[in-house]
């Protein structure tokens, strides 16, 4: 088949201007880091699955310095009908580390996104390699922490247009 | 009238130049930053829930496809006569080889933080300061060829391992199948050794610096490795003519992929086509 350049054009041309809408999920976003920064707890990492009870750092929390920097991390149990799994929450000298699951049960980090990594610890230490000296994490919790609809329909309402 | 996106070694000094400012102007605009923002969001993993679209999932060529007529659009409103370009990297293989010459996207990153200083690119150029980072670090980085654990860009060869397979794409659809055309380019492999990076992870690590992270849009060589990622599949393609995007139906409820992939005729947030609607780009645009 054969699709036209109107056709292509549609999606970014609808999407400008909508932005105003309501509050981003990046907005909703950051004002959730704030909440759970002001309870004194790092952003959430949602696993759809159960931890590793095995390999690696097996446990269920770690704290460390690694090439100088604080590395902590905790997987606090889930709570809820729909949670099986928990909660890692991590953080590299106090920031927030985002942690993402693959199907096969190992992590990823914001940091470095096209590798993936046995445990929570091996995925954090292998973001201090990568972050580099003199900087520190900057707070880019992706939007699904906040609607609990991880690239799904919040984003068909247009908010997220490339305006361009 | 269809354009023609060129391999960036063919540019001319002219062609060149105007890709280039095309980029600082939507830079200098606010815009190029929506994009960098809008690959963050879309980043979901297979070990999540949730509707799966740019990665680890069957739509990562549609989407990618989508995303790059966006960019391509944004840069021919600003110079009609830009097109993206796409990067060899099975022919282009150095560290000093387009695109990473200083009338293109500058060089690898200094050793002491990794920042690129060459090129229009270097923040000291003040053209390119990064607001939508993973760290707070505002200058462009790259680890050109990793220099703590060096590897190779993927071969020739292994392009052909994934452009043989006749299969577009195979249950369960995600990170982990381990045929079919689709994650055979996007290349996520077992285990996390070096081995386990295929083509285009391969070539995200093997960039490193920001290309490495959720903002790898900030490093403007994601176009030009995206387009010859989509240069691929137009080849597979031509190359397995009675295979076409799977899946043609969405899972069902049973099944652990239901709604968390984009079939043939779905949707693919943010936009309003389908996988169907961008197989053929044929009248928008063709490869040199």
């Amino acid at each position: 088949m054969v699709v036209g350049v109107g056709a292509v054009a549609v999606g970014a041309e609808q999407q400008a201007g909508t932005g105003a809408a309501r509050p981003s999920r990046r907005e909703v976003a950051r004002r959730l880091l704030a909440s759970t920064a002001a309870l004194g707890l790092a952003p959430v990492v949602a696993a759809s699955r159960p931890a590793p009870s095995a390999g690696g750092t097996g446990g269920s929390s770690f704290d460390e310095t690694y090439r100088g920097r604080r590395i902590q991390g905790v997987l606090v149990p889930a709570a809820g009908p729909e949670a099986d799994g928990g909660e890692w929450r991590i953080t590299v000298d106090g920031r927030p580390l985002h942690l993402m699951r693959r199907a096969d049960g190992t992590w990823l980090s914001m940091v470095d996104h096209y590798t993936s990594y046995r445990t929570p610890l091996e995925a954090t230490r292998a973001a201090v390699d990568e972050i580099g000296p003199g900087r520190e994490l900057r707070d880019l919790a992706p939007g699904r922490l906040a609607d609990g609809q991880p690239g799904g329909h919040a984003h068909t309402g247009g908010q997220h247009g490339v305006r361009a | 009238m269809a354009y023609v996106r060129k391999n960036v070694s063919t540019l001319t000094a002219g062609e060149r130049r105007r890709f280039v400012n095309a980029l600082l102007t939507l830079k200098r605009r606010g815009q190029y930053d929506e994009f960098v923002r809008l690959h963050i969001d879309f980043y979901t993993t297979d070990g999540e829930n949730g509707l799966r679209t740019a990665h680890m999932a069957p739509s990562f060529l549609p989407w990618h496809r989508r995303f790059l007529l966006d960019l391509e659009r944004a840069l021919r409103r600003i110079d009609s006569s830009v097109t993206v370009p796409y990067w060899d990297w099975t022919r282009d293989r150095t560290t000093t080889s387009v695109p990473w010459t200083k009338d293109l996207l500058g060089g690898n990153g200094r050793r002491s933080d990794r920042q690129v200083t060459t090129g229009p690119f270097a923040y000291a150029a003040g053209h390119w300061t990064l607001r939508e980072g993973v760290t707070d670090g505002k200058f462009l980085t790259r680890d050109l060829g990793r220099s703590a654990a060096p590897l190779q860009l993927p071969t020739r060869s292994e392009l052909k391992w994934a452009l043989d397979d006749p299969v577009y794409d195979a249950r369960p659809w995600d990170s982990t199948v381990r045929k079919g055309f689709r994650n055979k380019l996007e290349g996520w492999g077992a285990g996390s050794g070096s081995g386990s990076w295929k083509n285009h992870n391969r070539v995200h690590r093997w960039v490193g610096g920001a290309m490495l992270g959720g903002a790898s849009v900030n490093d403007p060589v994601f176009w030009l490795h995206h387009a010859f990622l989509d240069l691929q599949w137009y080849r597979w393609q031509r190359a397995h003519r009675s295979h076409r995007y799977l899946p043609a139906e969405p899972p069902g409820v049973a099944d652990d992929q239901h709604r968390r992939i984009v079939a043939r005729h779905e949707k693919l947030p943010p936009w309003d086509e389908t996988p169907d609607q961008l197989e053929d780009v044929s009248r928008i645009y063709r490869y040199a």
